[in-house]
């Protein structure tokens, strides 16, 4: 048994709505790319309105890299090219034939780095694998010290990757075979102790590294800091198992395949379960009769991190969740001054505290006013980090670069501080200020 | 509740920009998010948020500050009715006691109030509720006779200057409710100064000097004599300010606030802790009448225990790291007692030892900060070394 690798500092947000086991039907003829996905990335079309395209015909490059390119996940023809302010292209949707050809794939006999390279920004995929620091795209060029894969996710409800990857273990191993190419040191694969592992056990070419304890134990941050951390100069990069498989299907059977498997959850819907569905999926299909609310907040991802989205609104890339919660926003009288048995809290002041296995129906209500940052060390506690949270928050704030750099803003993105922002009794938006100040950076550094 | 939620609707749009209420929008903003929780909701980031804000922090913060001050209004009044040899029953002494402490509770909120509401307006922030509890905290440390002049200048003073001319709530490097007693204990030391104001219209012939007062005025061994029993230091029957007196009910909000986990227990424990070890430095050491008196009585006088549980712990002006905490209240502890032994001009050094604190700690902060930047440069050192010897 490998060391064990315990995080204690850390919380266990319980939602209603977990999914079970199940897989539910799903089919949809609208897809769509995203670029907003793509963390500073500027989209260069390649496709017009009408044309037709196959799994695999490239749709965009990125204005900044011409290697980095993006590609139809569906054959059909482009639908719309949709555009918001200043004219930015907020998706480009697809309306599908059903028949999911693909391109043709033409590999190299050679297996080399360089090999590797070529064929995964040839057919799309080098956008799945995303490195650190700025947790961006995976520069071309660049050469991690260590590759970083997660077999678990302990955010609230997040899917069982066991189950999200079963039957697809050779897939898997090919991903991994291929991927583990293109790092000079180690790649690192985290199971969460306890949980039925014995479909990545068996996975070769990989060290393991358990985990145990609260959230964020499954984010690749905390794994990452805990294994390898990231100094100044230095990369690694991470990738999902389901990314690995869509790389594996590619070297293995030389198609182009980009199925992915989804977890529906959440209070507000009627049904939770699986879905086997293809990359940037509409979900109205999978919601319009499944949902319980009025006021749906639909989230593609967890509710933390996640990325609020339309009814009318595609899965997002590098989400295998699909969360519905209801909106907030009632009042209600003194509720400041309530009992609050209903009303969970990190902090002991409501009396739910006394029920630490409740679950609760979460909602979006931001329950208080802004403030300004008071209780600084009270984030400590659900930061895992040798990082000063509220230090390198206040860093960001004022943008000091410097101060950033020292404090170890390397180290982290803006999903790390989830929790932070969680149980913030100022209700920051930890986020948002901690992706400005990676944004600066990363401008600084370009 | 309906017409409540009509009522705030309608009264809003009288309030919104461009409307002639709009200048009291601040006022109307604290009034309504004070009745009914907020409409907001999130937007980006997290989707869902702890139900915790800085009001119920701060309502957990005043309930804390019930038992001291239930305590203290009625001992205020068993104070006065013993000094003037009256009999008294329970509830007029704690009537007595009340109706003290009503004016000056009504004088603090208002002039703290008013300049919050003001400066609010102006920075078109929200009233921040960080005034509520230094509202209520200050009529518990003021000697309970003071002109309710002295209160509103002070409350101003330390809104004012304490406060928002460094940018308001969350801003401050000094606790506001030390400072206005600071500002009190310094501007006004005629009025305040002597036996004579801890017990509320006191008679002249009645001693009612402090214990802090009579150790550290003692020349003579035999003057310790007059100091009260451990248990009423303890219990707090025993003249003073309002909250100070009784450490039993100190500790009882002590528990509130650590068990909410609303103030550190990590502060606290250094205050008592470096307060203990000074005092015990003075015992073996010191050559003062005041210095013989034992540790742990040492510590049951003054303010210290109110300090310790309800002003050092200000989340605010005191450190902002853990390990800064440590030292920052290991210093005040050890400082308070140090004045108290070694500048008989200041009997409670606790005002200048937290005044001290208060500004020591961002200094203390940028100490903790750099040991954690030199351990991540130092990491990055190592791992240099190791590849190059690697690659050797």
């Amino acid at each position: 048994m490998q060391q064990l690798i315990n995080i204690c500092k850390g919380l266990d947000v319980r939602l209603k709505g977990e999914a079970p086991l199940d897989m539910l039907s799903f089919s949809t003829m609208h897809y769509a790319l995203v670029p907003d996905d793509f963390r500073w990335i500027t989209p260069k079309l390649c496709v017009k309105e009408g044309d037709t395209v196959k799994v695999g015909t490239p749709v965009f490059y990125a204005k900044e890299n011409e290697k980095i390119v993006f590609v139809s996940p569906v054959s059909g023809m482009v639908a719309a090219i949709v555009r918001g302010e200043k004219r930015k292209i907020e998706y480009i949707q697809f309306l599908s034939d059903g028949k999911f050809d693909s391109v043709p794939v033409e590999i190299p006999t050679a297996f080399n780095p360089n090999v590797i390279r070529e064929t995964l920004q040839k057919y799309g995929l080098w956008n799945l694998l995303r490195e650190r620091p700025f947790n961006r795209i995976a520069q071309t060029e660049a050469t991690p010290k260590a590759i970083f894969i997660s077999g678990f996710d302990t955010a609230p409800l997040a899917p069982d990757y066991a189950f999200l990857v079963d039957g697809r273990q050779a897939e898997l191993q090919k991903g991994i075979d291929v991927v583990v190419q293109l790092t000079s040191g180690k790649c690192y694969f985290s199971l969460y102790k306890d949980r039925n592992n014995a479909i990545f056990e068996q996975l070769a070419n990989v060290e393991f590294r358990y985990f145990a304890g609260k959230h964020p134990a499954g984010n690749i941050g905390t794994q990452i800091h805990k294994i390898a951390p990231v100094n100044k100069g230095e990369i690694v990069w991470h990738i999902n198992p389901q990314a690995l498989v869509m790389i594996g299907k590619l070297f293995l059977y030389r198609k182009l395949d980009f199925s992915k498997r989804v977890v529906l959850c959440g209070s507000g819907i009627k049904r939770a379960g699986y879905f086997d569905l293809v990359q940037g999926a509409a979900v109205e299909t999978a919601l319009q009769d499944s949902l319980m609310c009025e006021m749906p907040r639909i989230v593609s991802g967890n509710v933390l991190t996640g990325k609020k989205i339309d009814i009318s609104g595609f899965t997002g890339w590098y989400d295998n969740q699909l969360t519905v919660i209801p909106e907030g926003g009632e009042r209600k009288l003194f509720g400041w001054m309530a009992p609050g048995f209903r009303q969970w809290s990190f902090s002991h002041s409501y009396l739910s505290w006394f029920f630490p296995k409740k679950k609760y129906n979460f909602d979006t209500a931001l329950h208080g006013g802004v403030r300004t940052l008071m209780l600084h060390t009270e984030y400590e506690k659900v930061f895992p980090f040798d990082i000063l949270p509220a230090e390198l928050l206040k860093a960001c704030i004022v943008e000091d670069i410097d101060l950033m750099e020292a404090l170890g803003i390397y180290e982290v993105t803006e999903e790390d501080f989830a929790l932070c922002e969680v149980i913030c009794p100022s209700k920051i938006e930890w986020q948002e200020l901690i992706f400005k100040g990676l944004t600066l950076l990363y401008d600084s550094t370009r | 509740m309906r017409w409540i939620k009509n009522l705030s609707k309608k009264a809003e749009k009288r309030f919104e920009k461009g409307k002639p209420l709009h200048p009291f929008y601040a006022l109307f903003d604290a009034v309504d998010t004070f009745l009914l929780t907020p409409k907001t909701i999130t937007t980006r980031g997290s989707h869902i948020r702890d139900a915790v804000d800085m009001k119920r922090i701060m309502i957990t913060v005043i309930v804390a500050l019930m038992p001291p001050l239930l305590f203290g209004l009625w001992n205020l009044g068993y104070q006065h009715y013993l000094s003037i040899g009256i009999h008294a029953g329970f509830w007029q002494q704690f009537g007595y006691g009340f109706m003290k402490w009503l004016p000056m509770v009504i004088v603090t909120y208002a002039s703290g109030l008013l300049i919050e509401i003001i400066f609010a307006q102006i920075r078109g922030h929200q009233v921040a509720e960080g005034f509520f509890v230094t509202g209520m905290l200050i009529p518990m440390i003021m000697p309970p006779d003071i002109p309710l002049w002295i209160v509103s200048v002070a409350t101003m003073f330390a809104v004012l200057f304490g406060k928002e001319v460094f940018g308001g709530n969350g801003y401050n490097f000094l606790n506001p409710a030390l400072l206005a007693r600071g500002f009190v204990f310094f501007s006004y030391p005629a009025v305040i100064s002597g036996d004579k104001v801890w017990i509320a219209e006191k008679a002249d012939a009645f001693s009612g000097a402090t214990p802090l007062a009579i150790a550290s005025s003692a020349e003579y061994a035999d003057q310790l004599l007059y100091l009260p029993s451990t248990f009423d230091m303890l219990a707090g029957i025993i003249p003073g300010s309002i909250g100070e007196t009784s450490k039993i009910a100190i500790l009882l909000g002590a528990f509130i606030l650590i068990f909410t986990g609303v103030a550190s227990l990590r502060i606290m424990i250094s205050v008592v802790a470096g307060g203990y070890f000074t005092a015990l430095l003075f015992n073996i050491f010191g050559t003062s009448v005041y210095a013989s008196v034992p540790a742990y009585q040492q510590m049951l006088m003054g303010g210290l225990f109110f300090a310790t549980v309800y002003m050092a712990t200000d989340p605010v002006s005191s450190t902002h790291t853990r390990a800064g905490q440590v030292i920052y209240g290991l210093l005040i502890g050890g400082l308070t007692i140090a004045v108290r032994h070694l500048n008989k001009g200041y009997v409670e050094g606790l005002i200048l030892g937290l005044f001290l604190m208060n500004v020591m700690a961002p200094l203390i902060d940028w100490c903790v900060i750099q040991l954690n930047i030199e351990k991540r440069k130092q990491r990055q050192v190592v791992r240099a070394k190791t590849a190059k010897c690697n690659e050797v």
